[in-house]
Parts: structure tokens; sequence; C-alpha cells
């Protein structure tokens, strides 16, 4: 038979890959744009009740995955180029208010378009059912959450490793001069990195929907696990949030056998023990 | 302790004996407030309570032919807020009839504040502690408490799964869910069934597969959801993802009703045993008026919020105008011992702990493609009342 | 590196003389609002509420208006002194002075033991870490329920009355006794702060705020005056949250909630960082705000977020900054520098 807690790391590393996803966008657009993204949670929501609307209208969630999170990356560069453009330069306190604004507003357009109710998403047809090893299943639909997010982590690490596009966001992590003397367009550079760390926001919304559906006030709590995810991989680093997601993943999974109740609380504990110890986590740069 | 089943047909017989409106005339307009999660994190629920009162208020108009006024507090989710309005409303305007609040730690605190003034507050909020340890002269509460939401749904599932013999519970690790987890444990030790193991998780969680894991390792028969709200949606989703439903039965002895029945989607309900205070479905002659009133007035099918603050705003309207004390002890002495026909059914205010005596019922969910209509997604298997005896109850008023 | 100081906001920033006299105004126009406050609003438990966060609101001010210090802590501090002065009261029959001077007390401490924890890092990190402890002592509250209620709250706080022995001096039951109570310990501390503000200590903050690497370089100890401000910032939120319990009669567990830190800085950030009348202005303006469209319209919290970010890109001073400049009578903005590049 299965050990319970062998089946509960196995679990975690399923959960640990769901919240690199939720996490990828927040630190590529910390480390890019030096920008913190406080509305992050709010995209995500987004990217649920997309999932739902699309699925209700088509049936099909194959098109929701390709198009709720490029529906949140449009809004997202919308955004970008009337209103987050303006405060870049804005010390990180105004950046903070702007959007908790943002997320606020969102949060209440949503009651408004899809009601106070929360909305359940129903599993895609070809994935449902689950494996089952010994005593314990495992749904067909998160071992395909774990492969599509190591599939996006893959063509992540390619795109900013391997591209040009990649260079200048990393170039442009060091220092934004760079960039603009390589003679590229810097702003053009924030517009499509701002998207694509939302459309990551609204993509994770999108996967997280037929797990847990689509509520409105789930933004503050997905925010929370991306701050602490972002802090101890190390702000701004890609494999550190995939690492530290990953940990966070396990220790939360294990905790639930071992010591539940206090789950929550270890958690935000290690994101004050990695701030003071090596506050630029544990992958970040110094 | 007693424990007391009403065959649902039984209650379905028993007539209305809706108040007669009486001719008086000039009498004192009643003031009426009601406390509702308008705004914020709890507008699911104050949404559906508001227009419950509105409709009570609304019909007692014309029923009891006498100017009524309803003032809404909204709490903005907020215990903090919402206690300070109401001590507003009691200083300022004299107010002494309330009703509302849906969080249990804002029940709680406004029934202090009202209690304070000998007013009359009447709730359908989840905590024992309302008719419990901290009950007052002042507030009343219709919702069933943990003891019987437990005894009515784990005694008859078990006499309708009678090879069921293995029990896990997931409970949240707050005082409602301890509450709820105790009385499971006493109904398991007295029916020899097996506890085969609990998770406790924090009131915030959203992620259930490690629970579900710590489930599955103990291989119940029957997994018993303690938790509610969104919390318990997600516990039953994740549930179902993880194939569960086809290991073992799965009870829900806390949930919302319809209301949560249309968040979840027939597919996540289909099979799965629910608690619930209210079933729109219940035939009774209240309930059946109800149902027309809310499609007439709303063009919706009543949910338990609406239920129950329609229920609770039309009680006190009528006791009111009947015993003509519109406030204070008199009108307390009028609701002991009041017994009225309800949506359950006949329903009896009990005067030692201000508890209302009501059935709670066990539903089972339907396939989609056994549904009448839109909204029938489950069915009746049982109901009954089931109340701590009041000498072995710890409010003695 | 990606630590950046704090703009200077329009008020703070302006040349003194204008400033000593605006000072003298506004602590005069603070008295004035105070005397109205219970009169002009339908009610006087109303007008405490917004003293009360009023209160908080300096506090948060004196942080990040005065020292350019964005903390996600104040919860911690608002909930503490109202789960103390509240204990102290049911558990040790402790009367209003010591209630309130425990609560001062117990808030100061714990923001002296804060304060020395996130002072550790900067900018983003400090944001971060109050975040984090915001969360711990919000889980360690839910968990300690014996003691505080949990999620039920903390029931049957008294609201003692001043008295000397067993003698009962002043009476706070009623609405506006207990008003009274609020707004006089708001007028000491908003004097004290006020005082605190244009002293030296002060000018070594806005130092601190604008340059810190200049202030210390300058020979100051930045990290002591940095855990200074956060003692006294601590002190005065407990303070507040300690009126809040006895108002309500009530500690819900939201007072200790990151929601409640973020609450209590968008009042001082739509009142106007860096003015401590801003403060009052912006606990005023949220509070009624709510009151009044709440019920009308549920989903008022939108105009909120809308709120927040006029006043980051229109208005950085806040309400406080546009009244003075109003006042001011100058047509001329001080702060041009938002717009495109």
């Amino acid at each position: 038979m299965l050990n319970v807690y062998l089946f509960q790391v196995l679990n975690g590393l399923g959960l640990g890959m769901i919240y690199f996803l939720i996490s990828v966008g927040l630190t590529l657009i910390f480390g890019l744009l030096n920008f913190v993204n406080f509305a992050h949670g709010a995209f995500f929501l987004v990217g649920s009740y997309l999932c739902y609307t699309l699925v209700s209208l088509t049936g099909n969630f194959w098109l929701a995955l390709v198009a709720g999170p490029l529906l949140v990356a449009l809004l997202a560069w919308a955004l970008e180029r009337s209103l987050i453009q303006r405060i870049y330069h804005l010390p990180h306190t105004f950046q903070i208010l702007v959007t908790l604004g943002i997320a606020l507003i969102i949060q209440e357009l949503s009651i408004m378009i899809w009601g106070p109710v929360g909305k359940s998403i129903p599993t895609p047809e070809a994935l449902q059912g689950v494996v089952r090893i010994g005593n314990f299943a495992y749904p067909y639909y998160r071992l395909f959450l774990i492969g599509f997010s190591a599939l996006v982590a893959v063509v992540l690490w390619l795109l900013l490793e391997r591209t040009r596009f990649g260079a200048l966001v990393r170039a442009g992590s060091e220092s934004t001069e760079m960039v603009s003397l390589l003679g590229s367009n810097i702003f053009r550079l924030f517009s499509v990195t701002f998207a694509l760390g939302v459309g990551l926001a609204g993509l994770a919304g999108v996967l997280s929907a037929p797990l847990r559906g689509a509520h409105p006030f789930i933004g503050p709590e997905v925010l929370g696990l991306a701050f602490v995810v972002v802090v101890i991989g190390g702000m701004g680093s890609f494999s550190g949030a995939l690492v530290a997601g990953l940990i966070v993943g396990v220790v939360q999974s294990l905790m639930t056998s071992l010591w539940p109740q206090g789950a929550s609380l270890m958690i935000y504990a290690a994101m004050a023990v990695v701030i003071l110890l090596r506050p630029h986590g544990l992958f970040g740069r110094a | 302790m007693t424990v007391r089943k009403t065959p649902l047909l039984l209650s379905a017989l028993a007539l209305g004996l809706v108040a007669q409106p009486l001719l008086a005339q000039d009498q004192e307009p009643l003031t009426f407030y009601g406390v509702k999660s308008l705004s914020g994190a709890f507008a699911s629920y104050g949404k559906y309570a508001e227009m419950g009162s509105r409709l009570a208020v609304e019909e007692a108009r014309t029923s009891l032919g006498r100017d009524i006024d309803y003032v809404s507090l909204d709490t903005e989710g907020n215990a903090g807020r919402a206690i300070r309005k109401v001590q507003e409303a009691i200083n300022q305007d004299g107010a002494r009839l309330f009703n509302g609040a849906t969080l249990s730690s804002t029940a709680l605190a406004v029934g202090k504040e009202v209690a304070g003034v000998e007013g009359v507050f009447m709730t359908p909020a989840g905590a024992d502690e309302l008719t419990g340890t901290e009950c007052n002269a002042s507030t009343f509460r219709w919702s069933v408490p943990t003891y019987g939401a437990i005894r009515e749904t784990l005694v008859p599932l078990m006499e309708a799964l009678p090879e069921a013999k293995r029990f896990y519970t997931i409970t949240p690790e707050y005082v409602f869910g301890e509450a709820l987890l105790d009385n499971a444990k006493a109904v398991f030790e007295e029916a020899g069934v097996e506890h085969v193991g609990n998770s406790y998780h924090s009131l915030q969680e959203q992620e259930f597969s490690g629970y579900l894991t710590n489930a599955m390792a103990a291989s119940p028969d029957v997994l018993v959801l303690l938790n509610f709200g969104a919390q318990s949606s997600n516990a039953l989703r994740q549930a179902r993802n993880f194939g569960l439903n086809d290991q073992m039965d799965i009870l829900m002895v806390w949930s919302a009703g319809l209301d949560q029945f249309e968040e979840l989607g027939a597919a996540n309900v289909e099979g799965i045993y629910f608690g619930a205070q209210y079933w729109h479905e219940v035939d009774t002659p209240f309930n059946n008026e109800l149902v027309a009133a809310v499609r007439d007035a709303y063009d919706i099918t009543p949910t338990y919020p609406l239920a129950a603050d329609y229920t609770m705003t039309r009680v006190m309207l009528e006791v009111a105008d009947q015993s003509g004390a519109s406030t204070g002890p008199a009108l307390i002495e009028a609701l002991e011992g009041y017994t009225y026909q309800g949506p359950t059914g006949e329903e009896t205010i009990r005067a030692s702990d201000h508890q209302v005596i009501k059935d709670y019922y066990l539903l089972q969910g339907k396939a989609q493609d056994e549904m009448d209509d839109d909204d029938d997604y489950a069915d009746v298997i049982s109901a009954g009342q089931s109340f701590v005896a009041p000498e072995d109850s710890p409010c003695q008023l | 590196m990606m630590t950046k100081t704090l703009e200077p906001t329009s008020t703070a920033a302006r040349p003194s003389r204008f400033k000593g006299r605006l000072g003298a105004g506004t602590t005069l126009a603070m008295l004035a609002v105070m005397v109205l406050l219970p009169v002009v609003l339908p009610s006087a438990t109303l007008a405490t509420e917004i003293l009360i966060f009023a209160m908080a609101a300096l506090a948060c001010n004196l942080l990040l208006g005065f020292t350019g210090l964005l903390s996600f802590g104040q919860a911690i501090f608002f909930g503490a002194g109202a789960y103390i002065s509240a204990l102290a009261m049911i558990h040790l029959n402790a009367g209003l002075v010591g209630a309130l001077l425990i609560a001062v007390v117990v808030g100061a401490v714990l923001a002296l033991g804060v304060g020395m924890l996130c002072i550790r890092r900067k900018g983003i990190y400090f944001v971060m870490l109050t975040l984090a402890l915001t969360q711990m002592a919000y889980f360690l509250a839910y968990t300690l329920s014996d003691w505080t209620g949990g999620d039920n709250g903390l029931l049957d706080v008294p609201r003692p009355p001043l008295a000397v022995g067993d003698t009962t001096l002043i009476s706070f039951d009623s609405p506006l006794a207990f008003y009274a109570l609020v707004a006089v310990l708001f007028a000491v501390i908003y004097v004290v702060a006020r005082r605190i503000t244009d002293s030296p200590f002060g000018s070594t903050l806005l130092a601190i705020r604008e340059n810190e690497q200049r202030a210390s370089a300058l020979g100051y100890d930045t990290r002591l005056f940095k855990v200074m401000v956060f003692v006294l910032s601590g002190g005065i939120t407990a303070l507040a949250g300690a009126l809040y319990g006895m108002l309500l009669n009530f500690v819900p567990l939201s007072n200790i909630e990151l929601l409640m830190s973020e609450q209590i800085l968008i009042m001082t950030i739509i009142g106007g960082t860096g003015s401590l009348f801003g403060s009052l202005l912006g606990a005023g303006a949220i509070v009624l705000l709510g009151d009044l469209l709440s019920s009308i319209w549920p989903r008022w919290m939108l105009l909120l977020g809308v709120a927040l970010i006029a006043v980051v890109i229109f208005m950085r001073g806040g309400l406080w900054g546009g009244l003075s400049s109003l006042l001011e009578r100058r047509s001329k903005r001080t702060d041009g520098k938002e717009g495109d590049q």
C-alpha cells in the first residue's frame, strides 16, 4: 500500500505546478518592470470567470483555454497603455495603490456581471476520471495541469533564454537604459511583458476554474499565495518561482497530514524568515 | 433530550393558519430594521435576505393594514460596521425591532446590543452560542443548531445506508466546526459505527486535495463535510474531481441549499447528500404561498436566505401586530412559545432559549435528466426535528 | 537596486512660513470640525467611528507620510490594542485609564518588535515583511480562540466610566459622552503629533523620507528614528483599536485582518499623505462614503478603487492636497510630474 506521506508529496508537486503558474506572471513583471502588481489575483479572477462564460457559451474548454488568457492579456495591454505606463516611474507605494484600486474595481465589476454567487466550471470531458494507484486516486485533470504547466514553464524558459525578446527582457531587468541604448522601444517591451505576465495570471485562472470554480472574492487569497511563492523564490526570478512553487505545494500538502491548522501560519512565517535571512529569495539576484 | 421525527406528509397536511389582518387603524407605524450584508464579501447572502425581508414587509402592509417602515442596515461584510449602524439606529431612531445578520460574529454582537435596550432580534446565523452559552432575552434564532443538523442528516443517512460503517470527517478548525464534529462523534458512538478519521483545515483554506488524500487513505464508506459556503463547494468539487463519489457516499451537513446547488451545478450535486435548513419544494401551505409570491415578485425560486429572512420578518410583524406590542419585553413575551405555520410546517419559538423548533432536511442530489425544472436539484430524503432538551441546554432564560 | 525614496507630496514640501500659518489654521479647523461633527452627522456614534479611524490613519501617516514607510502591519497594533484592552477589562477588571494605557504600552512594545524586524529591509521587501507579519498575527488570533473568541469575536467588552476608586466621575454610556472622550484623546494626539512633526525629530524623519542615505551620511541613526516612529505609530494605533472595542462592546476578528491594514492605508492616502489634518479628511470621507452609498448602491466599493487611482494620477496630495491648493488659490499644481514621457 502506498504510504500517505509519499502520496502527499506527489500531490504537493502537482499543487506546486499550479502555484508556479499563479506566481510566474507576477515575478516576470516585477523582474523587468520593477512593478508591484497587487491586481494579480484580480486578473486570475477574470480568467476564471471568462473560462466560465466561454465554456457556458461554447461548451468547449479548449477554446476557453486559448481565448481566456488572450482576452486577459488584451485587457492588461489596454490598461498598461492607458494607465500603468504613467506610474512605472513612481515609487512602489503608488504602484500598490493604483493596482489595489484596479483589483477593487475588477472585483466589484465581476459581481455586477456574474453575480455575487460563485460559478462552477465542469472538467473537460476528455479529462474526467482518475488514475488509481493502490488506495489512492489522482484526477486526469490534475495530471494534465502538471503536464501543461511544465510545458508553459519550458516555453517561457525558451522565450526568456533563447529569443531576442527574452534577451531584451533580461537586459531590461538589469538596466532599462541599456535596452534603450540598444535602440529597442522600451515602452513596447514593457507593454508586451506586462500583458504576458497578466495573461499568465489569466491562464492560471482558466486552468484552476474546474478545480475551484469562479468566485468574486478569490483575488486576495490568490495574490497572497503568489506573493509567498515569489518572495521565497526571489522577486523577479523565473526559476525561483518554479522551485518555490513546488516547495510551497509540497509543504502545504504534507502539512495537511501533519499539522493542518498551522499550514497558513507556516507559509507566512517562511516568507518572513526568507525576507529576513535571504532578502532576494532562494534564487534571486543579490 | 428529544429526538422527534415528523413525517413529511404530516407537516404537509398541516393547515396554514395565517394571521388574519386586524381591523385596527390609526396605530403607531411599526419600524423594522434589517441587518443585511448588501455590499462586501457576503453579498451573495445579503442580496436574497434583503429580498425576503422586503417582500414580507410589503405583504404585511396590506395584510395587517398598517404603516410599516423598513430600514436596511448594510453590514458592508464587516462586523464592526454592522454593530455601529445598529447602535446608531437604537440611539438615534429608537429602533427596537431587528432581524438578519449572516455572520455568526455579527449576529452575536447585534444580539448583545439589542438586548441592552430590551429590543427584539431574530437571526438565521449559524453559531450555537446564539441560543446556547451567549443567549439572551432579546435574541431569537430561526435556523436549526449544529445538534439538529447533525442528527437529522447522519441518522437518516445511516438508515438509508445500513452497510455504511466507516465515516471520515473534514472539519473547519473553529467553534462552529468543532460543534458539528462533537455532535457527529456522539452520533457515531451511539450508532456503533467507526469514525475512521478527521482532517481539520483552517478558515481560509480553498485547496482540499491534501485533506481528500487523507480521507482516501482511511478508505471510509461515507465522507462527511462539516464546512460550509465556498469551502464546502470547493471541497465537494475537488472530491468529485478525485473520484471520491465513486468510492464512497458524500454528505455535506450544512449546505446553503438552492443557491449553493446553482453554484455547484447539477453535475456536482448529483448523488450527493446535503443537509438543509430550507427547501423550496417542501409542500406546506406557507411554503407554497412563499414560492408563488417570490416567483411573482422577483421571478426566482426562494433560496434559504430569502426564505429565512422572509419568515422571520413576517413572524415578527405578525406577532407585533397581534399582541399590540411593538417593542420590548411585551413582544418578547408574545414571541415566546408562539407557534405558527412556517415554510417547514409547524414551527414553534421555544421559550426557554428562544430557539425556533423546526425541521431540518436531508436532501439527495438528482441527475440532470431527472430534474423536473431548473431548480429541481434534489429530493427530500427525510425531514425532522432534533433539539437539545431545554433542561440540557446551556441557555436558561 | 529597486529601492526608491518616496516623492515629496505637495503639502509637506511647501515653504515653512506658509506651512506655519496653515498649521495653526488646521489646528483651529480641527477643533471646529470636532465640535461640529456630532452636530452635522446623523449620529455621535458615526462621528466616533470617524475619529477612531482618523486616529489610526494619523498614526499610519506618521509612518507613510512623514517617514516614507508603507506598512501593511497597522492591523497588528489595531487588533492587539482592541484585544488587550478588552481582556484587561474583562479578566483583570481594569478601568478606563488602565485599559487604554495597557493598550498603548502593548501596541508600542509590539511595534518595537515589528519595527526592529521590518526596518532591516527596504522598499518592497519591507512591504512584504509587514504583510507576512500581519497574516501571522491574524492566524495567531484565530488560533488563540479561547482568548480572542476566534471567528465569533470577543463579546461583552465593557465601556467603563472614568472613575477614582469606586466613585464614577464621568460615565461614557451615552454616545455623545463617549464621542467627547474620543475627541479629547484625538485632539491631544493631534497636537502632540503636530509638535513632533514640527520638531527637529520630524525634520529628520522627512529627511529620511526624502533620501535615507543622505540622512544617514549626515550622521543620523536612521534605523533608530524609524523604530521610534514605529513605536509612536503602534501606540496610537493600539489606542484607536482599544477605543473601537469600547465603542462596539465587541472585538471582531476582522480588526486584525490584512483588510484592516488596507483600509487604514486607503484612508491615509485618500486624505493626503504627509498631512495630519488629511488623515481626518480621509477617515471621514471613507466612513461616510460607505455609510451613504452602501444601502443605495451595494457595489459602491468600486468607487473606492476609482478614488485610489485618481489620487495617484491627479491628486497626489489626496483630499488635503486638493483642499490646500484651493486655499492657496494657486492655479499652478506643485506636482506636475505625472504624464506620458
